[in-house]
């Protein structure tokens, strides 16, 4: 892939950037807001935040799938060395496996967490987090 | 018993998914299914636990990717005897609830299902070697808990499982943080290699791991500025989980902490930083009992202390030290299931779960107010019950690691705790019962569980050296980390030199 | 099998099998506690002789059990007021409710007591101890009275002193692993000059809480006063005597290589002193007998605290004297007072009036056990204190001299109450039908009354058990002049020849004795106290004309100012802001989740700013 004008060590460290970003936003929601469902929103992309964050580390700018086939090698002989470096151009494949069970995990989190707010609202007849406050010290 | 390390996660994940299945066929099977896979696990485990006494650690590959790899799972003396403590109190807490406040059978399903699933991951953090593994069963253990948590409706529970939740969600943002910063440094993700490659780590990114672990498994291990969630959670969740929770998602959390602190990543003051926060914790904990007017709730703050205690006791990092806080932790296990379990019955017919509520208890219900007395005194220590050998042996490894000081506070508040215990006491027996309060006499099976954990308390209390030999080689295992990695990385040859 | 680990068995299976029992059959509850009780100590005294011991592993830790002769000593207290009581406590207890529980504490607490005695090492004398002290505590709160605060007051107190041994016990253990006191003993002058100081002061601090010694006293009234009249007299008579049992090892082998040992010396006899003084003016303003006891107890304590502070071997041996004595007295004078609250329903001095003659057995036993509380010859009491007096002469400390003589002289203002208020004066109508109390609970009392006669007359009897104790902490034995003697016909003291004083004495009390016998021959006439008219105004019925009401007035006024500083105010000011404090503090559960979810980011913000500090 080419970028142009963009060097590219700025792409890969606008990699982490927008993800510290999506993470502040999403402490902020999570944190600051008063809404149960703007709470729910906050860790739902602080979730996304970390998981981008996650995946930029194995992410190499302009770098293969990581699938392995005989053509690749392109008529080099089968060593190690090879292999070796035909690798270095995949993407890490790992973070992205890891990204895949995170995102479901969070899927999983927020409908429990929606379906408690949906509890909560009926229990309370309200969203305002600083209203459900009945079990304290 | 042929068996081995998978079947702990294998068997109450697939029994969890079972269950509804085998409601249909019929419908007793849904209570019966999970006694049968916690006894023949627990048997397993305690068959395992002999045999790695003496032949050593077992390493099992999952699916035939080797370490580093695959995932393993490790069971060796100290993980053992973590799986067997949470199976026992699993099997334990299971004949209590057969038949819990006789819910109708929709709840119980939902009810043990995630009561499975609770098991499988806290048994699974304890014997996964690969941190993202672990990160996965830590959770699978939340859910579960949430949900458990918000079981009863018409409460204030979803209150409860709303805030452990935002809390838990925040401790899996810094655990996956972790993780990422552990694989982006080493390349790897299990545990045994994570320990080798540690050393050629960058300070700083070394510290900064750990921090993150601190405040994720710190969550689950419930130190102080983290534990929020946790008074919340164990007094709105019914009996059983609390005792649940205290027996052993608490643990889990606590063995993941050591894991990092003790295995993988050897930071200078990481032992202090414990011994500090832990006393915090025991200390705020303890102080915020004395006056709390629910009994649950009084009991969750009073884990909590035990907790800080526990890590003081890692905090040491001797030999003694964590020999003490092992002890510690099947005592508290042992112990604070009886409590919750047979101070549910005290507070039964009630949502409050006011102390009030459990006055002149000891004329309708003399059995559980009595073990409960029994389970209060041993939790303060007081001899000749099972809690006064783990105090002894914490403030035996504290003054061996010469800290009065630490000794000293953990003695003050030990005092507080027999205040506040000892007014329960006096409460449950000596104060005229409240007129609209109907006692509920616990049904048998609850009775059994109950007795059988009383039972333990008096044979740890009276002839200690029935669990100190394997607490003794955990705590070996556990120091030995060199072993650790030989066991793990030995088990695969090494594809790329 | 060794035979020490037989009697703890015995105790423990019986405690729990009379228990049980209580679910089955009244007869089989008593026969199994009395039984329990004689057997065990019959057990004790014909088959531990001294010197016996038996090693043990537990928990890794070598534990040591055995008897030394010193706790010989003690164990005499503990088994024959054990038994005394046991029998003393059926008749008592009979038609009380939960009697299983009470006898099962009842054996608990001797099980601990004897266990303290035969503990060679410090883990089980700690476990013991604690057993004893839940066993007492449990009995504390049986009346169901007070539970709140006179209950949690013991149990608080005796944590705080407790874990303040616990915590000398570890620092013993961390100075070469072991746990005998033999061994302590032997290492204590090679330990940290500053550990010198503190575990003694540490193990003193827990064994003066359960001496009662102030200002560790406050739970001391309420709990003697609260339990059952059959088990106080065993709580003060020899519970009790198990912190002067610690204090003896603690000044009698440890204190000479304390460098300020003398200091610590001087504090402690001054304790002692003082506790008894201000407890005895307690006492002389109480108008229940319990609590008039109770105080009593804790002044006698004082006594015996300062004897062993001072530590001379006379001073020892006083301390010891009055250990035994105090015993008798003051148990005997317990299961009078619980005779006379069976018989009368109350144990108010300025209500019951005149039961000499409907009660003159009991009488006898309180007639013989005050003289000996007031400390005249020649019933026993006489001899600790003058020994005591004497050792204090002799290391020349006059003014302690002084205060213990004001001490005791006061004591016997409570004395005469006690004695008067129960026993002389009219008779009243409402008393009319009280009978003499059961032989169950006259006899037993009256034997410790007897005993304590005897030994005013041969206190060689026990003086020889005293002599091998002390010569087994390695004083010069008394080379055996002691046990021959006796204060009517022989020469007692350095200094001073008793002959002439003691008969004196005796004809003096022949004399009275007789007098009392013939003027309690004659017919009784009853009226009411109702039955007075003073200037035209007939008194009240319920206004309380008794003589024993507002006794000692002008005493009471007069140390009216010394009275008003409670010590107790300040402990309860203590406790509750420790409670506000508690209760401020656990405001950070504030609630709301958000809070918890901040607590959660600043403790990570401030981890990773002060990473090179925490983690560098």
């Amino acid at each position: 892939m080419d970028f142009g004008l963009f060097d590219l060590k700025i792409v890969e460290y606008s990699f982490f950037i927008t993800a510290v970003v999506v993470i502040l936003i999403g402490l902020y929601g999570a944190l600051v807001k008063r809404s149960l469902i703007k709470v729910v929103i906050g860790l739902s992309v602080f979730d996304s935040g970390v998981n981008l964050l996650l995946i930029s580390v194995g992410y190499l700018t302009s770098g293969t799938a990581p699938i392995y086939s005989p053509g690749l090698l392109k008529g080099m002989p089968l060593t190690l060395e090879n292999i070796k470096k035909l690798s270095e151009g995949m993407v890490d494949p790992v973070p992205q496996a890891l990204v895949l069970t995170a995102i479901v995990i969070g899927f999983g989190v927020t409908a429990v967490a929606l379906s408690l707010v949906i509890r909560l609202y009926r229990h309370h007849k309200t969203l305002n987090i600083d209203e459900i406050k009945n079990l304290k010290w | 018993m042929v068996g081995s390390p998978v079947l702990f996660i294998a068997i109450p994940l697939l029994a969890a998914f079972l269950i509804p299945l085998l409601g249909f066929v019929w419908k007793e099977s849904i209570r019966v299914l999970p006694g049968l896979v916690l006894i023949y696990l627990l048997a397993l485990s305690v068959s395992l636990l002999g045999q790695v006494m003496h032949t050593g650690t077992i390493v099992e590959v999952i699916a035939g990717w080797k370490p580093p790899w695959g995932i393993d799972l490790v069971f060796s003396p100290f993980t053992g005897l973590l799986t067997t403590v949470m199976l026992t109190l699993g099997f334990i807490i299971w004949i209590y609830s057969y038949r819990f406040k006789n819910v109708e059978f929709e709840e119980a399903k939902k009810y043990f299902i995630l009561f499975m699933m609770l098991i499988t991951g806290s048994v699974g953090i304890v014997l996964t070697g690969d941190i993202f593994n672990q990160f996965v069963f830590i959770e699978i253990t939340s859910i579960s808990a949430y949900a458990l948590t918000a079981f009863y409706k018409g409460r204030d529970s979803a209150e409860a499982s709303f805030k452990y939740l935002m809390i838990g969600s925040l401790s899996s943002m810094f655990l996956l943080l972790a993780i990422i910063l552990i694989y982006s440094q080493t390349g790897t993700l299990n545990m045994a290699d994570i320990a080798v490659r540690a050393h050629d780590m960058k300070p700083s990114f070394k510290v900064m791991i750990v921090i993150f672990f601190l405040t994720g498994l710190g969550i689950e291990a419930e130190i102080f500025p983290l534990n929020g969630w946790a008074p919340d959670a164990y007094s709105q969740a019914p009996g059983p989980i609390g005792a649940a929770f205290a027996g052993i998602t608490v643990k889990a959390g606590v063995y993941a902490l050591i894991r990092i602190i003790f295995t993988l990543f050897d930071v200078q003051g990481t032992h202090e930083f414990l011994i500090v926060i832990g006393l915090t914790t025991l200390i705020i904990a303890e102080l915020s009992a004395i006056r709390q007017v629910l009994l649950k709730r009084m009991l969750a703050y009073s884990s909590i202390g035990q907790m800080g205690l526990v890590l003081v006791a890692f905090g040491l990092g001797t030999r003694e030290g964590v020999f003490a806080a092992l002890f510690l932790m099947v005592n508290h296990a042992i112990i604070k299931s009886l409590l919750f379990l047979s101070g549910s019955y005290l507070v039964y017919n009630s949502t409050q779960k006011f102390i009030s509520e459990a006055s002149g208890m000891g004329k309708h219900l003399p059995i559980t107010s009595f073990l409960f007395s029994l389970g209060a005194i041993a939790i303060v220590g007081m001899p000749p019950f099972a809690g006064f050998w783990s105090k002894w042996s914490v403030l035996s490894a504290a003054s061996d690691a010469g800290m009065i000081t630490v000794i000293v506070l953990i003695l003050l508040v030990s005092i507080v705790e027999v205040v506040y215990y000892f007014r329960v006491i006096n409460q449950i027996y000596f104060s005229r019962k409240e007129s609209h309060i109907e006692p509920k006499r616990p049904t048998v099976n609850a009775l059994i569980a109950m007795i059988s954990l009383g039972l333990i308390i008096l044979v740890i209390g009276f002839w200690p050296d029935t669990i100190t030999g394997y607490l003794q080689a955990a705590a070996d295992t556990l120091m030995d980390k060199g072993k650790y990695i030989h066991d793990v990385l030995s088990t695969g040859q090494l594809l790329i030199p | 099998m060794n035979m020490i680990i037989v009697l703890f068995a015995l105790f423990l299976g019986g405690a729990v099998l009379t228990w049980l029992a209580d679910k089955i059959s009244g007869i089989l509850r008593d026969g199994l506690f009395l039984l329990t009780m004689i057997g065990g100590a019959t057990l004790f005294f014909l088959r531990i002789p001294t010197g016996s011991s038996v090693d043990i592993t537990l928990a890794g830790l070598h534990l040591q059990w055995g008897l030394t002769p010193t706790a010989q000593v003690f164990s005499l207290v503990v088994m024959g007021l054990g038994v005394l009581a046991a029998i003393f406590a059926i008749s008592y207890m009979k038609g009380k409710e939960r009697l299983g529980y009470f006898y099962f504490n009842f054996l608990m607490s001797i099980l601990g007591m004897t266990g303290i005695l035969l503990s060679r090492d410090l883990v089980s004398f700690f476990i013991f101890w604690e057993i004893m002290t839940w066993s007492s505590y449990f009995i504390v709160i049986y009346s169901g009275k007070d539970v709140q605060s006179t209950g949690i007051n013991y149990i608080l107190f005796s944590a705080i002193g407790a874990y303040a041994m616990l915590t000398a016990i570890v620092m013993v253990w961390s100075q070469g692993h072991s746990l005998l006191i033999n061994d302590m003993v032997r290492n204590f002058p090679f330990y940290p000059p500053s550990w010198k100081i503190w575990i003694p002061l540490l193990f003193l601090t827990g064994f003066g809480v359960k001496a009662a010694l102030m200002p560790l006293h406050v739970w001391a009234p309420g709990a003697y006063t609260r339990s059952p009249m059959a088990f106080t007299s065993v709580f003060s008579g020899a519970l009790s005597k198990m912190g002067i049992y610690g204090m003896i090892i603690v000044f009698v082998r440890m204190m000479d290589v304390v460098p300020q040992g003398a200091v610590i010396r001087d504090v402690f006899a001054w304790l002692g002193i003082i506790t008894a003084i201000l407890a005895t003016i307690w006492a002389i303003a109480q108008d229940d007998a319990r609590k008039l006891l109770a105080y009593s107890s804790i002044g006698q304590l004082g006594y015996i605290v300062t004897g062993v502070a001072l530590g001379t071997p006379l001073a020892l041996m006083s301390a010891f004297f009055l250990t035994i004595m105090h015993a008798l007295f003051k148990g005997s004078l317990f299961m009078v007072v619980g005779a006379i609250e069976r018989q009368t329903g109350t144990t108010y001095l300025n209500q019951v009036t005149g039961l000499i003659r409907k009660m003159p057995w009991t009488f006898l036993t309180a007639l013989i056990s005050i003289i000996a509380l007031a400390g005249i010859p020649p019933v026993g009491g006489f001899i600790g204190k003058w020994m005591l007096y004497e050792s204090m002469i002799t290391g020349d400390r006059y003014i302690l001299v002084i205060f213990t003589f004001f001490a005791s002289t006061a004591a016997f203002m409570y004395c005469y109450k006690f004695l008067f208020g129960f026993f002389m004066g009219q008779e009243e109508k409402e008393w009319e039908h009280v009978k003499e109390a059961p032989a169950a609970m006259v006899v037993p009392p009256l034997l410790m009354a007897l005993f304590a006669a005897v030994l005013g007359v041969f206190p060689g009897i026990i003086l020889r058990p005293i002599d091998t104790a002390m010569q087994g902490m390695g004083f010069a034995g008394s080379g055996g002049h002691f046990w021959q003697m006796s204060t009517l016909f022989n020469d007692w003291g350095n200094t001073i020849a008793m002959k002439p004083l003691a008969i004196a004495v005796t004809v003096i009390f022949l004399l009275f004795a007789i007098f009392l016998t013939l003027k309690g021959l004659k017919e009784t006439r009853y009226t009411s106290t109702k039955d007075i008219s003073t200037s035209g105004e007939v008194p009240l019925e319920e206004e309380n004309l008794t003589f024993s009401e507002n006794f000692f007035q002008p005493f009471l006024r007069a140390v009216g100012p010394l009275m008003k500083y409670r010590i107790m105010v300040w402990y309860r000011q203590l406790g509750s802001s420790v409670e506000a404090t508690a209760d401020y503090l656990r405001r950070v559960y504030s609630g709301n989740g958000q809070t918890y979810a901040i607590y959660v980011i600043l403790f990570v913000v401030v981890l990773l700013l002060f990473k090179d500090k925490l983690f560098g």
